[in-house]
């Protein structure tokens, strides 16, 4: 259960961090 | 505040750390931008280099941040989160090198700049740093070396990393972003001293004696510990705590154990410890008198945390250690909740604490099941590994009211989750604590 909560928090981070860095990049070339 | 919302308060801490220095790129003016995968690029570049900063903050063994999930899930969140890192990091060159394929005439030692080599070398720090972690036992390389190299690699990588930022001066030209770009490094700093010095030079100042060196069956051997010149530290039944011995607490070269002894008599702790590797091996050479340094109590298993009315313990060679705890503890207090432990061995001459659970078992209302795999001639208990009918056997047939607490070999832990799993017992009521990351 800690583990795959531990798991989810990890792959979260990821998806936030791809997300902003995304927004990022649109808003630097729009 | 309970468990739960105290957890969700250390996530959102954790996020904001990692996200900020991302959203100081999102604020304010930005140099013109170089195409989308130029910037997305750097993005990552920048959010990975800030993963790495809070990895740090990760093991620094903060016990109020760390209560709520138990340190050892910390430390696997630890390894998940530096392979995402990781993988940004690697992202990183990897498209710069796609977009503008010019980038790779920087490999020449002559023309590439020394930001470019800085870069370089924290992602060559990272590598070794990820494979000497992830392959640490079949490279055979040694625990307290790794320990040490992996400490003096994260920090050359993080600096190394940061040179590279600065040198590059893309998105933190800017004074204010510079300012903010510059707290966050030296909060790193600041950590990375805490945890190196100020941690061990504050338990340099708090030792503990070693009283007495038992003998246990099965290569096994008993410390007990009393702090000289302090009150010592109250602990729950079922934590654990890093052992230093024969070393200062700045030598970065301690081992985790959990505590055996009551609760109920925290100025003196005891310690099981079996032979099994190269630092246990020696724990017999302990003299009487021995300085001892603890850094502790840590982690979330424990019967104090999981009011029940009643539990069951499963238990597999040396991990009867922090259940010794748990039972002496019920003991010390007078509990009379049922009780069963499952205690798996090899064979009855070397099983641990034989005559102690034997005299537990009248003392407590406590129910033994030893299961061993090569029992002597005539042995009328249970024979072989815990299997699923083994555990429906013994268990009550009302479950699902009950605390588990689980601790042995990785294996065993995971078979005993995955029976305990398809007899019904729902997964939040099973306990374990993961050992032996790297």
């Amino acid at each position: 259960m800690r583990i795959l909560l531990a798991k989810l928090l990890a792959l979260l981070t990821g998806a936030l961090i791809l997300i902003m860095a995304a927004l990022f990049a649109l808003m630097q070339n729009a | 505040m309970p468990p739960f919302y105290l957890g969700m308060f250390w996530v959102g801490v954790y996020l904001s750390l990692v996200l900020v220095p991302l959203v100081v790129l999102l604020i304010g003016p930005v140099p013109a931008g170089s195409g989308f995968w130029w910037d997305f690029s750097l993005a990552l570049g920048f959010a990975g280099t800030a993963m790495i900063g809070t990895l740090f903050f990760q093991t620094a063994r903060f016990r109020r941040a760390s209560a709520p999930f138990g340190i050892d899930i910390i430390y696997y969140f630890h390894r998940q989160s530096s392979l995402v890192a990781f993988a940004f990091i690697l992202i990183h060159p990897l498209l710069l090198l796609i977009v503008e394929p010019s980038l790779w005439s920087y490999f020449h030692p002559a023309v590439g700049p020394w930001e470019f080599w800085a870069g370089v070398g924290s992602f060559l720090a990272l590598c070794l740093l990820l494979a000497s972690s992830v392959w640490r036992k079949p490279l055979r390389i040694d625990y307290d070396r790794w320990r040490l190299g992996h400490a003096l690699l994260a920090t050359l990588a993080l600096g190394l990393a940061l040179a590279h930022i600065e040198g590059v001066g893309h998105f933190v030209d800017a004074p204010w972003k510079r300012l903010l770009w510059g707290l966050i490094c030296l909060s790193w700093l600041l950590l990375l001293a805490y945890v190196r010095l100020v941690k061990p030079a504050l338990a340099l100042r708090r030792p503990f004696r070693v009283t007495e060196v038992i003998t246990e069956r099965g290569d096994t051997w008993t410390l007990r510990l009393a702090p000289e010149g302090h009150a010592g530290f109250s602990f729950q039944p079922g934590q654990f705590a890093w052992l230093t011995i024969w070393n200062s607490p700045f030598a970065l070269k301690e081992h985790p154990f959990s505590i055996a002894s009551s609760a109920e008599q925290p100025g003196a702790i005891s310690f099981t410890i079996k032979a099994l590797g190269d630092f246990t091996a020696r724990i017999k050479e302990v003299t009487l008198g021995q300085k001892v340094y603890l850094d502790g109590p840590h982690g979330s298993f424990s019967i104090d945390r999981n009011p029940a009315s009643s539990y069951v313990f499963i238990a597999g060679g040396i991990g009867i250690a922090p259940i010794m705890a748990m039972l002496r503890t019920l003991a010390d207090r007078g509990d009379r909740r049922p009780l069963l432990l499952f205690y798996a061995y090899h064979t009855w001459e070397r099983l641990t604490f034989r005559e102690e659970l034997q005299a537990l078992e009248t003392q407590l209302n406590l129910r033994l099941v030893f299961v061993l795999k090569d029992p002597p001639e005539g042995w009328p208990g249970e024979v072989g590994l815990l299997s699923e009918e083994l555990l429906a056997r013994h268990l009550p047939q009302q479950r699902e009211g009950l605390e588990y607490f689980v601790c042995g070999p990785v294996p065993m832990t995971q078979l005993s989750e995955k029976f305990l799993h398809r007899l019904g017992v729902p997964m939040k009521r099973v306990h374990s604590e993961l050992f032996d990351l790297v």
